[in-house]
């Protein structure tokens, strides 16, 4: 199925050349130890730039909720419906989030509370984006 | 004449308003009917002619002329972030003879259309950025308390075109929407802090069945509602336990009809309200708030820290308790919004987790907690007007068949979004 | 051979909001051609309930637009079934639940007649 390809930007296209190379980076600015995901162009915290790095994350995280998508604003994704929505928290820092559709899950049995793993899916010839896949 | 000034009452500690008691409303309209969308052909149904008729109507309540009008503050879109509803209707879709041959007047309407359309020969000051109805509302109550104008026109359009709005067609997912898109999250989001709420509560979709249909049954009471003029028969349990989902657990009867409709308000100064018709309503405070998710997403902890957060500013700045407040309004664009809300203002004593139970009791219009007496949106149709008309109505005493049986001297109302909301406090006495 | 006709409401039945292009001529029709006759649409069920009792008309089901499943399952010794509407949700409610789909546009031919014509 088509979906939405991310189209990289200044910001984002560190993340998304990582994700190409199966890693999952996320933004950490040193000065406030403080982790950012989605990349901005400033710490949130004390507003420089100068102190953002990025960090290669665990991978692994928790399923913390989720939602079904019956019926979707974004009309590549309307061929799909039914489908999951879960949100993953990030092990070293749950109050970082990713979005996953659970591949291989079916609709509506999220384990929510389940560790996952990172996994990476081609949209595109020349694009990965992270997918998680529950640990058994 | 519209400019940038700093109205907000958004910072902590806000203080008690310094105009608390000192600006009321004085008049409401409504156009006559309310549609389901504006058909493309009838010049004397869009959404600039419906703002018009509900600013007759208002001036009309509040008993003034043309010539006392001196401020105009509208939202020209009546969305957040200054958007109007769904597409627009150009540039593939030819415009009209004017007044209508741009936007203005179609999908939004501006403060310098009405001004000229209604021939207000001494406007002052005119501001277009009021966005959804309490902040519209909360920026007219500070422009008159700071004297800006005097006798304050407040429109508030809400329309609806042909055809499915908000749908992407697009494969490429830029800015924001490349965190998002991919993985097809929209609305999931509202389903996704229902379902931590369901799971950290112990409670269920189906347990949000009374609030509902109590709304529908005070909707069909306000001659504006989409539904008393449209579909005036009862809503049932029944009916929302069948709705189709959009996204669990979130189903087509949690989310509001676009509808189009205009309303309009008066704002003014207690002092000049004396001369005018109606028993006026004393605003006694607004407030704002605007959050940001700290990483992808709104989660269940966000929701209740940025309603804390917003209800203990709301009653900071106006000086009330919850036990103060007899008519209380709290937003249901997604009827999910109303629990959030109600748990955080902590109106009739409920708390966290409670709002299923509370609405599970009796919340009828002549019993002791008649949450949202005026329907709200799902009652009514995203007019979102209803949440300032109703409390408006009952402390004036004259909601009708509407008015409820408790005491209605104080009244919160407090909307559009967990994310981005404002709450405003009125009485029917200035102190 | 017993075919179902479900009709959805806004947009597709000359009384819907906005009117769409099929008459309560036809329906009425429709019935008396001996099709199972309901309405399927994102109205609540009580409504489609009301206008169906304001035409005084018995349907034989009205259901929610993603409840045609149920639908075929109530009439499973139909021979076939159809649904018709205006909007995607429609066309995706008929693929999901096999049943054959006409565009409002097209059912303001009523198609059915040839249905009954070529039996």
């Amino acid at each position: 199925m088509p979906r939405p390809i991310p189209v990289p930007d200044a910001i984002s296209k560190p993340f998304w050349d990582a994700c190409n190379e199966r890693r999952l980076i996320v933004q950490v600015c040193t000065m406030c130890d403080r982790k950012q995901f989605p990349p901005e162009a400033e710490c949130r915290e004390c507003g420089w730039q100068f102190h953002l790095e990025w960090l290669e994350t665990s991978g692994r995280g928790t399923i913390v909720g989720f939602s079904i998508t019956y019926d979707s604003r974004i009309m590549a994704w309307q061929e799909e419906q039914p489908f999951n929505n879960a949100v993953v928290a990030l092990e070293e820092d749950p109050e970082i989030n990713f979005f996953s559709n659970l591949p291989g899950v079916p609709v509506g049995d999220v384990p929510v509370g389940a560790t996952v793993e990172v996994d990476f899916i081609a949209v595109s010839d020349d694009q990965l984006i992270p997918e998680w896949k529950v640990v058994e | 004449m519209a400019r940038a000034i700093h109205w907000e009452r958004n910072e902590d500690p806000v203080g008690i308003w310094e105009h608390r008691g000192k600006v009321v409303l004085a008049g409401a309209g409504h156009s006559k009917n309310t549609d389901r969308r504006w058909d493309g052909v009838s010049m004397d149904r869009t959404l600039g002619a419906y703002v018009v008729e509900a600013a007759r109507a208002a001036m009309d309540d509040a008993g003034i002329s043309p010539e006392d009008v001196d401020g105009i503050v509208t939202s020209a879109g009546g969305q957040p972030a200054h958007m109007s509803l769904g597409s627009q209707w150009g540039p593939l879709r030819p415009f009209f003879d004017a007044p209508y041959d741009s936007e203005d007047g179609l999908t939004y309407v501006t403060a310098e259309w009405i001004q000229k359309q209604m021939n207000l020969p001494n406007v002052q000051y005119m501001n277009s950025h009021g966005e959804t109805v309490w902040n519209l509302i909360g920026l007219a109550a500070q422009v008159v308390g700071d004297g800006r104008c005097e006798v304050c026109l407040v429109p508030y359009p809400n329309g609806n075109i042909e055809g499915r709005y908000h749908q992407n067609p697009s494969l490429e997912a830029r800015g924001g929407a490349q965190w998002s898109n991919p993985w097809g999250w929209g609305l999931s989001g509202q389903g996704f802090v229902f379902d931590q709420y369901a799971r950290k509560y112990g409670t269920n979709h189906e347990r949000m069945a009374p609030f509902v249909v109590q709304e529908h049954a005070n909707g069909l009471l306000w001659p504006y509602s989409y539904y008393a003029q449209h579909e005036p028969g009862p809503f049932t349990t029944e009916d929302y336990l069948n709705g189709r989902w959009i996204a669990r657990d979130l189903s087509i009867f949690d989310c509001d009809r676009p509808v189009q409709a205009g309303a309009c308000y008066i704002v003014t100064t207690a002092e000049r309200a004396k001369d005018m018709k109606q028993q006026p309503v004393y605003i006694l405070d607004h407030t704002e708030s605007a959050f940001t998710p700290r990483s992808l997403v709104q989660t269940l902890d966000d929701t209740e820290s940025w309603t804390d957060i917003q209800a203990k500013r709301s009653y900071a700045g106006s000086g009330l308790r919850p036990e103060d407040i007899d008519v209380f309004a709290p937003y249901d664009g997604f009827a999910v919004f109303t629990q959030y809300f109600l748990e955080a203002f902590g109106w009739r004593g409920v708390k966290r987790g409670e709002a299923h139970d509370f609405c599970a009791d009796d919340i009828t219009l002549k019993g002791p907690n008649p949450i949202n007496s005026g329907g709200g949106n799902m009652g009514t149709g995203r007019m979102r007007t209803v949440f300032i008309t109703d409390p408006m109505e009952q402390l004036q005493g004259r909601a009708g068949d509407r008015q409820v049986d408790i005491k209605a001297e104080v009244a919160v109302t407090i909307g559009v979004l967990p994310s981005n909301a404002a709450a405003l406090a009125f009485s029917t006495s200035p102190d | 051979m017993a075919i179902l006709l479900s009709f959805d409401i806004d947009g597709t039945l000359e009384l819907g909001d906005p009117p769409g292009g099929v008459t309560i001529d036809m329906v009425r029709k429709a019935i008396d051609l001996g099709f199972i006759v309901g309405s399927c649409s994102d109205r609540p069920l009580s409504s489609q309930r009301r206008m169906w009792a304001s035409l005084d008309i018995e349907p034989d089901f009205v259901a929610s637009k993603h409840q045609l499943g149920l639908v075929r399952a109530q009439f499973d010794d139909a021979d076939a079934y159809y649904h018709m509407g205006d909007r995607d949700t429609d066309e995706s409610a008929a693929k999901e639940n096999d049943f054959g789909f006409w565009w409002h546009t097209e059912a303001e031919l009523e198609p059915w007649l040839e249905l009954v014509n070529s039996d």
